[in-house]
């Protein structure tokens, strides 16, 4: 009897979906069983819900997904909140921690403490890491490095970085960054999913999932590690979906022959087989789509479909053959070099000319414990003239009127020593509470510098910038209400910045 | 599966059975009273069945009602009035149906008009059980004496009409703050129903100090970080966009806190009617904007239409061109025509309905001359255009000179000269143009722009 019943219920053209997972299925849901289940249990689970269970029982009456779905779907209708500044995010992401010593934040009273220990009073007994908490003195270490002025604004730039400082009347340099983790691995994904614990998605997600694409041809996120990278390790889930739809998952490009992996045919295989057998597995999904209604088939036939467009339009956007020379000499010589930092930049102007949404670099090497003046020396010659390059070739193709450029690490770095501390060598550990960040282009106010460090580099002083505040202004410029752009998991809704977060009002022009 | 509910589902049943023990304890009491007249003498036989009735519904309105009390989020203080109110009903109901069933009349004799006079405080206690569950239901200025006297006032329909206090200033804290600091809930004290309620203020004093922002404590909480745990409005209730916290800071500034005055009868008020008119949604304006984009300090211009015909934008997109929405109201579009191999001719006749909502346009490097792109002066709210590498000349710069809110151009890769720049020289709210590879110079901009202009040539 039972069985009968079943068969009517999906009728003969759903045969193949007997199989033992769907069966269990009905049994659960087999009428006989239902009945007595429920008549049986009526009277106790009426008794549970008076006596306080509501909240183990009340969220089952009301088919949680169908409720889901509606609402998200007016999240996403709703968006964007209000008018965007930036149309498209290209962010230059310094894995490791940059010591904002040696890059912007001038601190000209510490080469008179050379050597001093840092005073309680500054530190107020903020933990630190094991690399450091044991050691006997924490002795101030100044920079090794010169800072002089630029610009029409007169900002100070170590002289490590002489192209930066170039373009930096086209920065808003933000120096009161800070963040609650003190270590990479949390500190990273902090910075990038808004959580120190793996699990949420990237903002890149976040965008892609709330604003879609502005060029089907391309993925809408992409992320790319300079090569040779070989500190801190970077982790998938940093430009990962977490909970949305894998669809908005960031897609890596590698330097090389093969930019996406698994993109480009077989050798012997025809492009055409290739298409045929895309249409037939695109039918299969959407049979096991009808079957089984998991959204996650919609993300697999979606990402077939994205990887067969790609197929043409990654080897034309990866290539950089068209290229003038002055377009290498503006980005330096790693420019011709696939992989490096300089051709990763050259190909997120790339990315960005075809309206690519949000592009992500990630660059490694910025944990300089020790021998930090020989590091972070190497580190700047490698990225400065691609970055400013950057700014430089968005500024005069006029992409940098709708386009935020972000540059910045994962936290700052300690005034004191790590390690032995002699005239040219220190090393510096890891500082969550005030390090430098800066962001060019869209809806920024350009040539400024928001707020202020004590003379130590140690505390803030003035105009704090939270991590979730950066990621709450970084939507904002995008056109949307952090506190709106939301999405329900595990019974709860989420968002970038979990229930925190202000808009940093004062850097916005 | 709704058999899990049971609670929710007879407690439903609350409002209803409810009814029952009213009509049956006026019955009671009708009966009682009446049998005094002759004529009706013989009711009061009738008396114990309309009580006993009356008692039995109203015990099981009480254990309905409580069931509903679990599953309802009702005011903790409202809930408890009418609690116990209502089980004193029920209490009393029963006792008085007790004293005169047989068995205790035997040991007690209730003198009878002790009893009917008992039926004054079952009816009274009723009244006061049932406007506390009326007051629960509707809310407790439902059915008050206030209702009697108060008088709407009328929506203004122009700026002038406008008063500051009644019009904008109270709305917005009867909005935000009356939740909690209203009759019957009167938070540290602070009662926010009236202007005179402000000045006098609460537990810490005054909440608004004419003239004085640092001595306005309501100023003080409502402008604190939201994280502060004196931040108002606490328990992440809405808090006050920016401006509603600009037209507050400037009534107690710039208004004098004053109430009983014309928005336009304050001096320099200009500066803020416009905030006032989106907030009142006046002058064929921007409510949903000002609202909507709360946290935007320039607000979209006034000229762009509220809303469009979606189906052109479907229309234009099936053409080929890439078509974002940048705000739904006013609704404002972002339109693009991406390059590609062998495409065909830019038709740009299909945006021609959507002109108005045109507000970032991209049009490069696809091979266009100037009279292809004679369609853009249309575009009258374009504040980014977008037309590089195509082979065109001063004749376009002078073409789009009518486009008043164009803010950037990019003209880079053109064949625009310093003669076509001067056509710009008048468009007051252009920022930027980009016209790096042009034969445009460094002097060329100094001579056209000199160094007041707040134009920025990227060359």
């Amino acid at each position: 009897m039972s069985h009968h019943h079943h068969d009517d219920e999906f009728g003969p053209r759903h045969a193949w979906l007997h199989t033992p997972e769907l069966a269990k299925l009905n049994e659960k849901l087999d009428r006989r069983r239902f009945l007595t289940k429920t008549t049986l249990g009526l009277g106790a689970l009426a008794v549970g819900s008076l006596w306080g269970g509501r909240q183990l029982f009340g969220g089952v009456a009301k088919a949680p997904n169908e409720l889901t779905e509606d609402t998200q779907e007016a999240i996403l209708k709703a968006l964007p909140h209000f008018a965007p500044k930036a149309k498209r995010v290209v962010y230059l992401f310094m894995s490791g921690g940059p010591s904002q010593f040696e890059t912007f934040d001038y601190k000209p009273k510490l080469a008179a403490m050379f050597g001093q220990s840092l005073p309680d009073s500054v530190r107020k007994g903020q933990r630190l890491t094991g690399m450091s908490a044991n050691q006997s003195s924490l002795p101030i270490a100044p920079s090794v490095y010169n800072f002089s002025q630029y610009g029409k604004s007169n900002t100070w730039v170590s002289e490590l970085l002489p192209y930066t400082a170039g373009v930096v009347d086209d920065l808003c340099i933000i120096k009161s960054l800070y963040t609650e983790q003190i270590n990479h691995d949390p500190a990273i994904t902090f910075f990038q999913t808004g959580n120190q614990l793996p699990g949420r998605p990237s903002i890149g997600s976040w965008v892609s999932y709330g604003l879609g694409s502005d060029n089907e041809n391309l993925p809408t996120f992409i992320s790319m590690i300079s090569k040779n990278g070989n500190d801190q390790p970077l982790y998938s889930r940093l430009w990962g979906s977490g909970f949305l739809p894998t669809r908005y998952e960031g897609v890596q490009f590698r330097s090389g022959k093969d930019p996406v992996l698994f993109l480009n045919n077989p050798d012997g295989y025809d492009g055409t087989d290739r298409q045929e057998m895309l249409t037939y597995l695109k039918q299969l999904n959407e049979m096991q789509q009808s079957g089984f209604g998991d959204p996650e088939i919609d993300n697999r036939m979606a990402q077939y479909e994205m990887a067969y467009r790609m197929q043409t339009s990654v080897p034309d956007v990866m290539s950089i053959a068209g290229e003038p020379d002055e377009v290498f000499d503006l980005y330096g010589p790693d420019s011709r070099d696939p992989g490096t930092y300089a051709a990763n930049c050259l190909l997120a102007r790339k990315l960005l000319q075809k309206d690519v949404k949000f592009v992500q670099l990630y660059h490694q090497g910025w944990d300089q414990h020790g021998g930090l003046p020989g590091g972070i020396k190497n580190q700047c010659k490698n990225i400065d003239q691609a970055t400013a390059a950057l700014v430089t070739d968005l500024k005069r193709t006029g992409l940098l009127d709708d386009t935020l450029v972000i540059w910045g690490g994962e936290f700052g770095r300690t005034v004191y020593s790590q390690g032995k501390l002699t005239k040219d060598n220190y090393g510096r550990d890891h500082h969550p509470r005030c390090f430098t960040m800066w962001m060019a282009g869209a809806g920024v106010k350009s040539g400024i510098t928001y707020g202020e460090t004590d003379d130590f580099g140690y505390n803030i002083t003035q105009n704090p910038v939270h991590v979730h505040d950066f990621q709450a202004t970084l939507l904002h410029l995008l056109g949307i209400d952090h506190e709106r752009l939301t999405f329900k998991s595990q019974g709860r809704r989420f968002r970038l910045t979990d229930v925190h977060g202000k808009v940093v009002n004062d850097i916005l022009s | 599966m709704i058999l899990l509910d049971i609670p929710t589902f007879f407690g439903r049943l609350h409002p209803l059975v409810v009814h029952l023990p009213i009509g049956f304890l006026v019955l009671a009491a009708l009966l009682d009273w009446a049998s005094y007249w002759p004529t009706y003498k013989s009711v009061r036989a009738a008396v114990p069945l309309a009580l006993g009735a009356g008692a039995a519904s109203a015990v099981v309105a009480c254990g309905l009602g409580w069931l509903l009390s679990t599953t309802g989020d009702y005011a903790p203080a409202l809930l408890d009035n009418h609690k116990y109110s209502g089980l004193a009903l029920a209490g009393v109901a029963v006792l008085l149906y007790a004293l005169i069933t047989p068995a205790v009349r035997a040991y007690v004799a209730l003198p009878k008009k002790v009893f009917s006079g008992a039926f004054v405080a079952v009816l009274g206690l009723m009244s006061y059980a049932g406007h506390q569950g009326g007051n629960l239901t509707h809310g407790s200025d439902y059915l008050s004496l206030s209702v009697l006297t108060e008088t709407q006032r009328p929506k203004p329909t122009s700026l002038e009409q406008v008063f500051v206090f009644e019009d904008v200033v109270q709305p917005m804290l009867t909005r935000r703050c009356g939740q909690c600091h209203q009759d019957g809930k009167l938070k540290g004290k602070l009662r926010m129903n009236t202007h005179a309620d402000l000045l006098k203020g609460g537990k810490h004093g005054p909440a608004i100090v004419a003239g004085n922002l640092t001595k306005s404590e309501l100023y003080r909480r409502v402008t604190l970080d939201p994280a502060h745990k004196e931040f108002m409005p606490t328990d992440g209730k809405t808090a006050l966009t920016r401006n509603e916290v600009a037209l507050l800071k400037w009534w107690i500034e710039k208004a004098a806190a004053a109430d009983n005055t014309k928005l336009t009868a304050v001096k320099g008020s200009e500066a803020v009617q416009p905030m006032v008119a989106g907030l009142l949604g006046l002058s064929g304006s921007t409510d949903a904007v000002v609202q909507e984009a709360g946290n935007d300090a320039h607000p979209p211009n006034p000229a762009i239409p509220m809303t469009g015909d979606t189906a052109r934008i479907t229309a234009a997109r099936s053409q080929g061109f890439v078509i974002r929405i940048m705000n739904h109201k006013p609704l404002m579009l972002d339109v693009t025509w991406p390059k590609k191999t062998g495409q065909p001719v830019v038709d740009l006749a299909v945006l021609t309905p959507l002109a108005k909502h045109i507000i970032w346009l991209n049009l490069s490097d696809l091979n266009l001359t100037d009279s292809q792109l004679k369609a853009v002066t249309q575009y009258s709210n374009l504040e980014k255009l977008r037309v590089e590498k195509n082979p065109i000349s001063n004749e376009f710069l002078r073409s789009i000179a009518g486009l008043s809110y164009l803010q950037a151009l990019n003209v880079y890769g053109t064949h625009i000269t310093s003669a076509g720049l001067t056509a710009l020289k008048d468009m007051k709210r252009l920022e930027k143009i980009y016209a790096w590879q042009t034969t445009i110079t460094a002097s060329d901009v100094q001579r056209v722009f000199k160094d007041s202009s707040n134009v920025e040539v990227i060359l």
